[in-house]
């Protein structure tokens, strides 16, 4: 299971969805801008306050960093 | 064997390509990504041909441009790890392992985001020390944020942060801010926004995340701090030269010094262009035409097979 949590205004995390409907991966977006709830699950499950934050079956890739994204993926 | 690599896919790199493809030249770009940092610009309006463009559209233009190219081979999604001189030209390693060989090589990394050096800013990094404020100003809602840096960049992250912010502080080094006049004014009639000039950060501090920062103000001496959860470090950039330090000459700064007529290097056969350059002013408008200058140089040179 693939979550993003972003903002509105954050490219790096609209080239990270972009990347991900490139390659078919279904993911879950967690707007934490809009949605506090999202937020907080954002902070107290990888203790990060900056987006993109990626959370690819359990492995925390921050920011977009296709390589990192490509290996989380295989494995 | 190429004629040449182009490393890099920012607006130099992509420049380059283009030209290269049209030359006809037998080319190759290695890139991360398309668009440099650039992409994480909400709004660019000084990019001649648009009036306004976020540096997301930029970006997807430019590899659109590039990807319409019919001579040009692309690798995107890998970083180049190794440039080595050898026989009659270079060997450039990525980060899969691969190599390949080419008699020249146009360096167009660009830079990255500095850093502040000061305790707990490595600590804290991603945990309330943020460098893209497009990014995570939305995370602000309410809080009070600090931006380190008086420059362009830096009044940009101030303007980002308005509509967040609780208060936000703009701390610059200097005596007097260097960003452009037009942003300074809209900033100083923020109540909100509070800038401090000749302060000098020392210290990031917080319990698991940021909770202020420790500053000097350099014309007392006396040391000062501000309570804020989010602090934005805007100071400046630094290139992305690593990959040929010891190579080919760079400034103290690792600023890869050329030739500005040609934007050749201190090494036959290694051209640069753009930010990651000893030039004056990063702009995207120059690095485009300094990686075009460079790719005829190339081409000049290859014609007349001097390289």
């Amino acid at each position: 299971m693939v979550t993003i949590y972003s903002t509105n205004t954050c490219a790096y995390c609209i080239m990270a969805k972009d990347y991900f409907k490139e390659k078919g991966v279904e993911f879950v977006e967690k707007n934490v801008q809009m949605d506090h709830d999202a937020a907080k699950e954002m902070v107290e499950k990888t203790h990060q306050l900056g987006v993109p934050v990626i959370d690819i079956n359990g492995t925390i890739i921050l920011g977009f960093d296709r390589e990192a994204i490509d290996k989380a993926l295989v494995n | 064997m190429y004629d040449l690599i182009i490393i890099g896919g920012g607006p130099a790199g992509v420049a380059a390509g283009v030209y290269a493809s049209r030359k006809k030249l037998n080319a190759l770009l290695l890139t991360k990504d398309f668009g440099g940092q650039a992409v994480a610009s909400a709004k660019i309006e000084n990019f001649i041909g648009h009036t306004v463009i976020t540096g997301l559209e930029l970006a997807k233009v430019l590899e659109g441009q590039l990807r319409a190219q019919q001579n040009i081979e692309i690798k995107d999604g890998i970083s180049v790890t190794a440039v080595a001189k050898s026989d009659g030209g270079f060997v450039v390693t990525d980060s899969k392992g691969e190599t390949y060989r080419t008699k020249t090589v146009l360096m167009t990394l660009g830079s990255a985001y500095k850093h502040l050096d000061v305790p707990g800013e490595k600590e804290y990094s991603g945990k309330g020390v943020f460098y893209c404020s497009t990014c995570d100003a939305p995370l602000m809602q309410g809080k009070v944020a600090v931006v380190i840096g008086g420059g362009n960049s830096g009044l940009e992250a101030a303007r980002d942060l308005l509509p967040f912010a609780s208060k936000i502080y703009v701390l610059e080094y200097a005596p007097t801010l260097k960003g452009d006049a037009v942003t300074q004014e809209m900033l100083r009639k923020e109540a909100n926004v509070e800038i401090i000039a000749n302060a000098e950060t020392k210290e990031i501090f917080g319990v698991d995340f940021v909770q202020g920062l420790k500053y000097e103000d350099r014309t007392s001496g006396a040391e000062k701090l501000i309570h804020a959860e989010g602090i934005f470090v805007a100071i400046g950039m630094r290139p992305n030269s690593d990959v040929v330090k010891g190579l080919v000459d760079m400034t103290s700064f690792g600023n890869i010094v050329v030739d500005h007529k040609t934007m050749q290097t201190s090494v036959k056969g290694i051209w640069a262009a753009g930010d990651i350059t000893d030039g004056s002013y990063n702009q995207i408008n120059m690095a485009i035409g300094e990686a075009i200058k460079a790719v005829l140089n190339i081409h000049e040179h290859l014609f007349t097979g001097e390289v």
